[in-house]
């Protein structure tokens, strides 16, 4: 019966590693970097077509889900309301309740005619004058929400000087028929 | 050159590698950098246009109204909760009819887009053919109290990409949109 070999094999090294590499102690074990180059220049590639230089202008509500469309306008800096089933909130301040008598017929939202009035008065007393981009004001709405709610916030913002009413959606390639 | 006893050379055999460590550090700092500029979700706008409400006499009650060329010609895309209608100056044509789909537990009303798209589109075609002098934009979304805001927003989309990028909204009750059907625009 032989005695075992008594030559020390480095722990490092794999099963598979050759005798010839594993009989050169002093050689320096590298890292291969190859792969993670390839993932790094996949992840390089999607961020910068994800990229964008004038990032994030609007904050959408976690209360809310905005619908899907395949429009081109980008989003400015206005005066958001943000409308779903249960409050209307004029720049983060809940003005309205949603009832079911707010469902009802009707035009325009008095107390939200009054916050808006208040807004556009602000505008014009900090600025001294108002231009065309201060009558803008983006609507975000949730997608569940009926057309005469929309309605009657759209004819609130008329009512209140906002002429130009832009409704925020988030912006997608295509459309499918699960995207209800 | 030197050979080792066993007669096989050791040189020429390390091709030359390059030297991968400045191009991970560089990807180390524009990295995080991108992904802090990164939008994963891209907000865009739909432009509404002023559009005169309907009133419960239904749309005849605006037809009076002095309007441009254009303005008395744009089309409408009645919804209501049974089915979608385009209507034009020459009359009113069925699309489609409305379907229940039950999304998370809730039943809820949505249409066959496709025929909207496909219908749509021959009315901007066939308006820009009857009308070459006019540059069609402008379209209106009449719908009733109830139509899902989803809904709304699917119709511009598609009245959008046909040519009519100038929507406007009209909501009216039920009955008022079932009159502004049988009277067309």
């Amino acid at each position: 019966m032989s005695a075992p070999s008594k030559r020390k094999v480095p722990l490092l090294l794999g099963s598979g590693k050759s005798i010839a590499l594993s009989r050169g102690g002093d050689k320096k074990v590298t890292l291969n970097l190859t792969s993670m180059i390839d993932m790094f220049t996949i992840l390089l590639v999607f961020l910068l077509k994800s990229y964008s230089a004038d990032g994030q202008i609007v904050t959408v509500s976690d209360q809310l889900v905005l619908p899907k469309a395949r429009m081109e306008q980008r989003v400015e800096l206005k005066l958001e309301i943000q409308v779903n089933n249960s409050v209307i909130v004029v720049d983060g301040d809940p003005v309205v309740s949603v009832t079911t008598d707010l469902l009802s017929s009707g035009n325009s939202i008095p107390e939200l005619v009054v916050r808006l009035k208040d807004h556009l008065e602000y505008s014009r007393l900090t600025r001294g004058t108002l231009t065309e981009e201060d009558t803008k004001i983006n609507i975000q709405g949730d997608v569940d929400i009926p057309a005469i709610l929309l309605q009657r916030v759209m004819a609130s913002c008329s009512e209140a000087g906002y002429a130009t009413q832009n409704l925020a959606v988030i912006k997608t390639e295509t459309l499918e028929e699960g995207d209800v | 050159m030197a050979k080792a006893a066993s007669g096989r050379s050791r040189t020429g055999k390390h091709l030359p590698e390059i030297d991968l460590l400045p191009v991970m550090n560089l990807f180390c700092c524009i990295i995080p950098f991108l992904l802090f500029s990164a939008t994963f979700l891209e907000v865009v706008v739909i432009e509404m246009a002023q559009t005169e409400g309907v009133s419960s006499a239904g749309a005849g009650a605006t037809a009076n109204l002095m309007r441009s060329e254009e303005d008395r010609l744009q089309p409408k895309i009645i919804m209501t909760q049974q089915e979608m209608f385009i209507g034009t100056v020459s009359g009113t044509v069925h699309v489609c009819y409305a379907q229940e789909t039950v999304v998370d537990g809730e039943t809820i009303i949505t249409f066959p887009w496709d025929s909207l798209s496909t219908d749509i589109t021959e009315v901007y075609e066939l308006l820009n053919e009857v009308y070459p002098q006019i540059d069609f934009h402008k379209i209106t979304i009449l719908t009733v109290e109830e139509m899902r805001y989803q809904n709304i927003i699917r119709a511009i989309d598609i009245a959008g990409e046909a040519g009519f990028d100038q929507p406007g909204l009209q909501v009216a009750p039920s009955a008022a949109v079932s009159s502004a059907m049988r009277g067309g625009n």
